[in-house]
């Protein structure tokens, strides 16, 4: 499922061990009940389970203790199980006080129903963090509900050594891109790499990305909000571009999950992929220096330049027993040196959502910083600027039509018909 | 309280004790794990029930729609590709480890030199967790996995294709794992039926000429009946709790091509969070399965009479 995509695979080999991460998900959880016991201890539940991220979780409530703000207890759960179990967190009498999760819709859907601590007071002391973090972390109420910690970028990632070799270089527009694709197929290679077995969400990349280079970031936020209607021309405008590109997909990448995908780009059998920073974290340290990325092609000229740029952070439970203990300890978390100490101590391609916090020092994570920062709009990810509830439907309508895309009249009505019951219930 | 007080009070809790003719030990063990039942089974079995006249996301409070869930289930695609595919698991996985198990028995059931061993390998994949059974066989199917190296080395490597990714194979190629795993199961339990046959009836059948094919189904399969009961129930149960091989391995997909009841009722629930559907969906389940079951038993029953 999406939400765990950064947390899925650190501390996994690339091949036959990603295929262990779904039995490993639920198999590791660590019982992930109750909130902290009423002394004066704030309980922090994070899902960010996999090996490194959950040292580095350690490390900054460690720094934290240390300050003698406050003691803030960690429980890291499974995150395919707090995905699950958040609701219930969140609604039992005796809730965690503080959460990790993401910014915008999905977050906002708990501030409707009245579930999250309105933190603008921590947001007096954030004068420094763009405004487009600010829309993200208000609720529709116009509250402040969330802070932001780090970002990460999707972007085409592909081995400088082999486009060097293919004789390619990266393209910047849809017709460039096309030209790059039949290059690289003349040499006998798939030219664009995915995943779609056990994480179909990878697909949805593209629907976002085409999507709002064709109709723009809004049309493509309110199509997700359910505000729009996935049966419009200008949904079927999508499909039709990207029919234009489905003969160079990887036809093998439907068996396989993202990770596999990804040694297949670093092993030089596929020549792109659509991908979030993520997908470095399995890569071997020696591969790493030799990849590059370029921004997804640009359609129309016309439509401001979004760019994908999910942004994870923290909320705490309206009922939390200490409201200013809780405060306090996402002040610390707003600063650029805790974002920092989580930076490195993780795996490295997260940038700090602080713009005074230093990311990586690599060319690659500047250039992604880069890029983000020039983005006239951004977008989180499908799941986030919808619903996980929406995702499903995501992915059953895109893996089909990946599969038959002379049926998209009728992929589009399913996929409407889906949404309209997840947004009804 | 005075003496006669209580001693009216034990005469009558005697009396009662005995018109019942129960210790009251016995009836803590009924009661207590009867009140635990109730408290972690039948309550929210009942729940269960009452939320499926409801919509709910798991979060607000459920809004009670009357039989909408049941009404919108007749005009779901998924929902019929789902009570399809359950009935072709039931078949063929059911009727094909059956037969493959008592195929399997029959085969094994004489004590010669090795089949021992033969019989263990037979039953070795009922120790794996079917989990790691669907990561095993997930190997196998990979893009040039084991799979498609057979084919090519036999050369039928036309037949080649994404088994797992296709929706016309998706569901066939999960039933073979589940059958790999339930073969071994059905054959210890007719091994153990067989066991239990009199040599003296295959003795006495053999004295009159009977065929080998003539002992094994008007000697052999009577006396199997007993087990039969139990295998059967034993494969309806387990056609229809089968869960854990779909998600691991295909997790319905793709695009719900190789969609269970089980699977679609999980993912209706905690993937899209459509709480008072899924319950829908355990309710037709729940029933499909009573009356699969019922059905059989009170067959058996007349049967036995």
């Amino acid at each position: 499922m999406a939400p765990d995509r950064r947390t899925f695979l650190k501390g996994l080999g690339v091949l036959g061990a990603a295929a262990l991460v779904p039995g490993c998900a639920t198999s590791t959880s660590s019982s992930g009940s109750g909130g902290g016991a009423a002394t004066g201890e704030l309980a922090l539940q994070s899902n960010l389970s996999a090996e490194q991220a959950k040292a580095a979780m350690e490390k900054l409530v460690e720094a934290y203790n240390k300050t003698g703000g406050g003691t803030v207890k960690l429980n890291t759960v499974a995150s395919e199980i707090f995905r699950t179990q958040l609701p219930t967190y969140l609604t039992s009498a005796n809730p965690p006080d503080l959460y990790t999760w993401y910014a915008g819709s999905v977050a906002n859907s708990y501030a409707e129903k009245d579930l999250l601590l309105d933190v603008t007071s921590v947001w007096d002391t954030m004068g420094n963090y763009p405004k487009s973090m600010q829309t993200l972390s208000t609720s529709a109420a116009g509250q402040k509900i969330f802070v932001p910690t780090s970002y990460y970028w999707w972007g085409m990632f592909y081995r400088k050594s082999n486009f060097a070799k293919w004789g390619v270089t990266p393209p910047k527009t849809w017709a460039e891109f096309l030209a790059v694709c039949q290059k690289i197929q003349a040499q006998g290679i798939p030219p664009i790499g995915i995943g779609l077995g056990d994480t179909p969400w990878v697909a949805s990349a593209w629907f976002d990305y085409l999507n709002i280079r064709i109709n723009g970031a809004p049309f493509h936020r309110d199509l997700l909000a359910g505000k729009g209607d996935f049966t419009d021309p200008k949904v079927k405008a999508v499909f039709t571009r990207w029919r234009e590109v489905l003969p160079y997909f990887d036809p093998k990448g439907k068996s396989f999950p993202f990770q596999e995908a990804t040694s297949a780009l670093l092993g030089g059998k596929t020549g792109m992929f659509l991908i979030g920073t993520f997908f470095a974290d399995s890569a071997p340290k020696d591969a790493l220096d030799d990849i590059d990325f370029f921004q997804f092609p640009i359609i129309d000229p016309n439509v401001p330049v979004a760019e994908e740029a999910p942004t994870d952070g923290y909320f705490a439970s309206k009922k939390a027993k200490d409201p200013e203990a809780v405060k306090k300890f996402l002040t610390y978390l707003a600063t650029p040196a805790a974002q920092e100490l989580y930076v490195q101590n993780s795996s490295g391609t997260a940038i700090p959502a602080n713009p005074d916090g230093k990311a990586a020092d690599t060319p690659l994570v500047a250039k992604g910083k880069a890029m983000v920062n020039s983005a006239a709009e951004l977008t989180q990810f499908f799941n986030r600027d919808s619903s996980d509830a929406l995702q499903p439907t995501a992915d059953a309508a895109l893996t089909k039509f990946l599969d038959k895309p002379d049926q998209i009249d009728q992929i589009l009505k399913d996929w409407q018909a889906a949404a309209t019951k997840v947004f009804k219930a | 309280m005075t003496a006669t007080a209580v001693e009216v009070k034990t005469r009558r809790r005697s009396a009662k004790r005995r018109s019942l003719g129960v210790s009251p030990l016995i009836l803590v063990f009924v009661f207590v794990p009867f009140a635990v039942e109730a408290v972690w089974v039948f309550w929210p079995a009942l729940q269960g029930f009452w939320l499926s006249l409801t919509n709910w996301d798991g979060l607000s409070a459920p809004t009670f729609v009357g039989l909408g869930n049941f009404r919108e289930m007749v005009s779901d695609p998924i929902f019929r590709t789902a009570l399809k595919n359950t009935a072709i698991w039931l078949v063929l996985f059911g009727g094909l480890s059956v037969a493959g198990g008592f195929g399997m028995a029959l085969l094994l059931q004489k004590e010669r030199r090795g089949v021992g061993i033969y019989r263990a390998a037979l039953f070795t994949p009922v120790v794996f967790s079917l989990v790691v059974t669907a990561l095993i066989w997930r190997v196998f199917y990979q893009p040039d996995g084991l799979v498609d190296s057979v084919l090519r080395g036999i050369g039928l490597g036309d037949l080649i294709r994404p088994w797992l990714a296709d929706p016309d194979t998706a569901l066939y190629a999960v039933i073979v794992p589940a059958l790999w795993r339930q073969i071994g199961y059905v054959m210890v339990l007719y091994l153990a039926g067989l066991k239990a046959v009199d040599p003296a009836l295959y003795e006495a059948a053999r004295v009159d000429g009977a065929s080998a094919w003539q002992r094994t189904r008007y000697v052999t399969i009577p006396q199997l009946k007993g087990v039969n009961s139990v295998v059967l129930s034993v494969i309806v149960i387990d056609s229809l709790r089968s869960f854990d091989i779909v998600w691991s391995m295909t997790k319905g997909g793709p695009y719900h091509s190789s969609e269970l009841l089980s699977t679609y009722m999980y993912s209706t629930a905690f993937q899209s969070t459509q709480l008072g559907y899924a319950s829908a969906i355990a309710v037709v389940i729940f029933l499909l399965a009573l009356a699969v079951i019922l059905g059989y038993l009170i067959r058996a029953f007349r049967e036995e009479t």
